[in-house]
């Protein structure tokens, strides 16, 4: 093995990655841009539905003033206005108010309360939870305006206190939502970052047909792959590294950094926990780049480049999506499965509490799967029917 | 300096099954000397010269090129070889520099060895303030001197070219006419293909004559003429390709 053959290579794929513009958008652009403007998106989005949620909620559907006796009063006591409607089912349907409140009597006398909402919509969901409290605090003081004159000790309704405690710190809580997004997006735009340099070199190479002149030079198979991969690669990881870069500026330093905070109900990530997910992520790179460098080769052109390879990003982020369901943990068998792996220590980095032991064999893992990745490209590189595919 | 013996290729295509590209080709390269592989297209001139350049692996048979064999020795092969063809592309984000530096490093140069090797190209060809311009931005002419340097950067003592001037006006194929003259007068051995049959007749001290695969006849023009009985190579060829139809027949009267 020459090095200094792939050392001679890789430098030659980065000033060819530094000047491709497709290139420049996927690993540059992409991350920088569109993570703050995604933040800026949900944060506006989320606080807009808040207020949305906050003016929606004092309305309730009711059949008419008169035909909710017992809890007219404790509704408006709550802040709600009652607004009479004829079909108390529809109004809440059709987003006319935020829920509905029904009252009927049956054959014995007895009341019965209904409250209607819209459980797909948290302004409803509110204004449930807003009325159910207002309805229970009535229950409440009804019963204990009966108990005054029987005798019986107010205490009865109370024989104890029930209250429960999250024990999550406010850093976990946030480290479980970001963790668990994070994972996810920044895979993906790994995988989109390599995308482009991998077709580049080797498809794209077969196209513009550059590539029969290093096949006819002393450069040896392998140190060419190597050299390939490990530009690939760096793409990758750099890609990571802005998403990451890009992420801790909108969370920490951007002027909406507070407001994103808020309105996300996360606390900043800390800057010991992004460098450990860059540490976790870089074999990844490589298994990527490895990936992506073995199937581009196959490809005659830039176009069936990106028509093969287009699937793989679609298909890494599968495991990447069941990485965030919550509740899964990361044991020692799971953290052989790629991508998935480097998902949930990726959470569990944000939630300070990842096992040595599946991180080292998750790392171990990766690095073979790198290992193999490369030995299969520098198989296909060796395959003249492949290369010399027309 | 190429020795090629009973050479065969053959591939697998889908449609056709086995397609023997070269048939069993035998012959001499020696330095100081151009040796045309003369063919129409398909004619297996493509495959015979990336078999000797061991970017595609023969079916049979074998070559030396520079003393290394092209079957058990690729890479010995390789380092002494300068291989163009006419219809490879350019590196168009990089510039003549860079792109020098990168098959300089390829061919085992390094530092000031290279640089200075480089250097020497660039005023060879000319670059001028053009070295560091990226090649997208040259024009036709500039390109291939670009080729050219990169091919001889290294100083290899065997040139392969392929089709070397195709699809190129007749000021740039003189540029590639030269760089060949000038090759063999510094003593290098040059194997080129072409369909050219004016170029072949001007530059070449032997033809080789390729068709369907089989080597149809090899000799110095006058060998070829005794052979055939026909003057000018374009008749020679057609004779030896057995498309008598389309031989001119009132040649000898015309001369």
């Amino acid at each position: 093995m020459n090095l200094k053959i792939s050392a001679a290579v890789y430098q030659k794929e980065l000033l060819e990655i530094f000047r491709d513009r497709r290139t420049m958008i996927s690993m540059v652009v992409v991350p920088l841009a569109a993570i703050p403007l995604l933040f800026m998106l949900i944060s506006k989005f989320m606080s807009s539905r808040e207020e949305q949620a906050k003016g929606e909620a004092v309305t309730v559907g009711v059949l008419g003033e008169d035909k909710v006796p017992t809890v007219l009063k404790a509704l408006k006591a709550a802040g709600f206005q009652p607004m009479p409607t004829a079909d108390l089912r529809a109004a809440v349907e059709k987003k006319e108010v935020a829920a509905s409140v029904e009252e009927t009597a049956d054959a014995s006398g007895e009341t019965h309360i209904s409250i209607y909402i819209d459980k797909t919509r948290q302004a409803s969901e509110i204004a449930g939870d807003k009325i159910q409290t207002a309805l229970d605090k009535l229950k409440m003081d009804t019963v204990r305006a009966s108990l005054r004159g029987s005798g019986v000790a107010e205490k009865i309704l109370t024989p104890f206190d029930l209250k429960s405690v999250n024990v999550a710190s406010e850093k976990k809580m946030s480290g479980l939502v970001f963790g668990s997004a994070l994972g996810y997006v920044v895979i993906l735009l790994m995988f989109t970052g390599a995308m482009y340099p991998a077709i580049d070199m080797t498809a794209g190479e077969k196209e513009r047909r550059t590539l029969e002149a290093v096949l006819a030079s002393p450069a040896g198979r392998n140190e060419i792959v190597l050299g390939k991969i490990g530009a690939t690669a760096t793409a990758a990881f750099i890609t990571a590294l802005l998403t990451l870069a890009s992420m801790a500026y909108s969370f920490r330093f951007s002027p909406q950094a507070e407001s994103t905070q808020e309105a996300l109900h996360m606390a900043p990530p800390d800057m010991g926990s992004l460098a450990m997910v860059l540490i976790t992520v870089l074999p990844t790179a490589i298994v990527a780049a490895s990936l992506m460098v073995a199937i581009a080769i196959c490809a005659k052109s830039y176009k069936e480049g990106q028509s093969y390879l287009t699937p793989i990003v679609m298909l890494a982020a599968f495991p990447a999506v069941v990485g965030m369901l919550p509740g899964l943990e990361l044991t020692p068998a799971l953290a052989l499965i790629p991508i998935f792996n480097v998902c949930q220590l990726v959470k569990e980095i944000f939630l300070g509490e990842f096992s040595r032991v599946a991180y080292a064999v998750a790392f171990v893992a990766n690095l073979a799967y790198a290992a193999i990745g490369y030995l299969v490209a520098a198989r296909i590189f060796k395959s003249e029917s492949v290369l010399f595919r027309v | 300096m190429i020795r090629v013996e009973n050479l065969a290729k053959s591939f697998e295509d889908k449609k056709r099954g086995a397609v023997q590209a070269l048939e069993h080709v035998s012959f001499e390269v020696k330095p100081r000397e151009i040796f045309g592989l003369l063919g129409p297209n398909g004619a297996g001139k493509t495959t015979c010269l990336r078999l000797l350049a061991t970017i595609l692996k023969p079916t049979s048979g074998t070559a030396e090129v520079g003393g290394a064999d092209i079957v058990r020795s690729p890479e010995a092969v390789r380092r002494q070889i300068g291989f163009l063809s006419g219809d490879m592309g350019y590196y168009a984000r990089l510039t003549p520099r860079e792109v020098l530096t990168f098959f300089g490093k390829l061919n085992g140069l390094e530092g000031a060895g290279l640089r200075q090797r480089i250097d020497e190209m660039e005023a060879t060809f000319e670059f001028g303030e053009f070295a560091n311009t990226k090649i997208d931005k040259l024009s036709t002419g500039m390109k291939q001197k670009v080729a050219i340097a990169r091919t001889v950067l290294h100083d290899p003592p065997i040139l392969i070219l392929d089709e070397p001037s195709s699809g190129l006006d007749v000021p740039t194929a003189r540029l590639i006419e030269n760089f060949m003259l000038r090759a063999r007068e510094s003593g290098k051995c040059i194997l080129f293909s072409t369909h050219v049959m004016e170029e072949a007749e001007y530059l070449c001290d032997r033809i080789g004559v390729v068709h369907q695969g089989k080597l149809k006849a090899l000799g110095t023009m006058d060998e070829l003429r005794a052979q055939t009985g026909k003057q000018r190579l374009r008749e020679i060829f057609l004779t030896l390709l057995d498309m008598v139809e389309l031989v001119d027949k009132s040649e000898g009267a015309r001369k």
